[in-house]
C-alpha cells in the first residue's frame, strides 16, 4: 500500500496510541466541569483515530505477511532456477554422449561396408552385374524426402 | 456535508490498502540449443549407375540421422517433463 511505503510505521502506532490516550482523557475530562465542553469532540476524534490506527495495524501485519511470502517465493524461484540449470547440464551431457554413440555406431557400419562388404565375393559379383534399378532409387529417394513417388521419377 | 466529504476521502484512502500485488514471477526456462536443432533432411541417392554398396551406405547414413533425431527428440521430452515438474513445484506450494 502506497501510504505505508510513504510514511514510517511509527506514525501508525502513534495514531493508535494517541487515539487510546484521547479516549481515556475524554472520560477523565468528563469529570472536570470546565473541560466538559470538549468531552464529546475529543471522544469522537479519539474513536476515529483508534479505528484508523487499528486498520493500519492490520494493514501493517498483512504487509509483513506478504513481504515474507514474497521473500519465500524469491528463494523458491532462485532454487528452481538453479535446479533447472543443473538438470539442463545433465540432459545436455547425456544427449551429447548418446549422439556420439549413435554417430560412432553409424560410422562403424559405413567403415565396415568400405572395409569388408566391398571385398565380399558375392557383393563384388552383384556390383559388376546388377546396378540398382532406377525405380528402386526413385522409391528410396521418395521415402527419404517423404515425397510422393511421382515427384522423384 | 463536511463530514460526508471527510468520510468519502477517508474511505478512498482506506480502500487503497486492497491494491496489493506480488512482484515475484517464475519464468519458464529456455531449452538448450542442442535439442532445439531441427532434424536434418535424409540423404537421397544421386546418379544412375548406383551400386548396392553406395545404396547401403546412404541407407546407413539415413538410419544414423534418424537415430540422432530420435535422441534429440527424447531429450526434448525429458527436458520438458523435468522443467514442467520444477515449475509446478513452485506454483503448487
Amino acid at each position: 500500500m502506497w501510504l505505508m511505503d510513504f510514511l514510517p510505521n511509527w506514525i501508525f502506532h502513534a495514531i493508535l496510541i494517541v487515539g487510546v490516550l484521547g479516549l481515556i482523557s475524554s472520560f477523565i475530562l468528563n469529570f472536570i466541569p470546565s473541560f466538559k465542553l470538549y468531552h464529546l469532540p475529543i471522544q469522537v476524534l479519539s474513536v476515529l483515530l483508534i479505528a484508523v490506527g487499528v486498520w493500519f495495524q492490520g494493514a501493517m501485519s498483512n504487509q509483513a505477511e506478504w513481504e515474507a511470502k514474497v521473500a519465500e517465493m524469491q528463494v523458491k524461484v532462485a532454487e528452481a532456477e538453479a535446479k533447472s540449470q543443473e538438470e539442463n547440464v545433465k540432459i545436455i551431457t547425456k544427449t551429447v554422449k548418446k549422439l556420439e554413440l549413435v554417430r560412432t555406431k553409424g560410422q562403424d557400419i559405413i567403415n565396415y561396408v568400405d572395409r569388408e562388404v566391398v571385398k565380399d565375393r558375392e557383393v563384388v559379383k552383384f556390383v559388376e552385374n546388377c546396378p540398382i534399378p532406377q525405380i528402386i532409387i526413385n522409391t528410396h529417394n521418395a521415402a527419404a524426402l517423404n515425397q510422393p513417388i511421382e515427384a522423384n521419377k | 456535508m463536511k463530514l460526508i466529504k471527510l468520510l468519502v476521502i477517508s474511505s478512498i484512502l482506506l480502500i487503497t490498502g486492497c491494491a496489493t500485488t506480488v512482484p515475484v514471477t517464475a519464468k519458464f526456462p529456455d531449452a538448450p540449443i542442442l535439442i532445439l536443432e531441427k532434424c536434418p533432411q535424409l540423404k537421397k541417392i544421386d546418379g544412375e549407375n548406383v551400386s548396392i554398396v553406395d545404396f547401403t551406405k546412404t541407407v546407413t547414413l539415413n538410419y544414423t540421422t534418424y537415430y540422432e533425431c530420435a535422441v534429440k527428440n527424447d531429450a526434448w521430452i525429458e527436458w520438458y517433463q523435468i522443467q514442467k515438474k520444477i515449475f509446478e513445484e513452485i506454483k503448487g506450494d
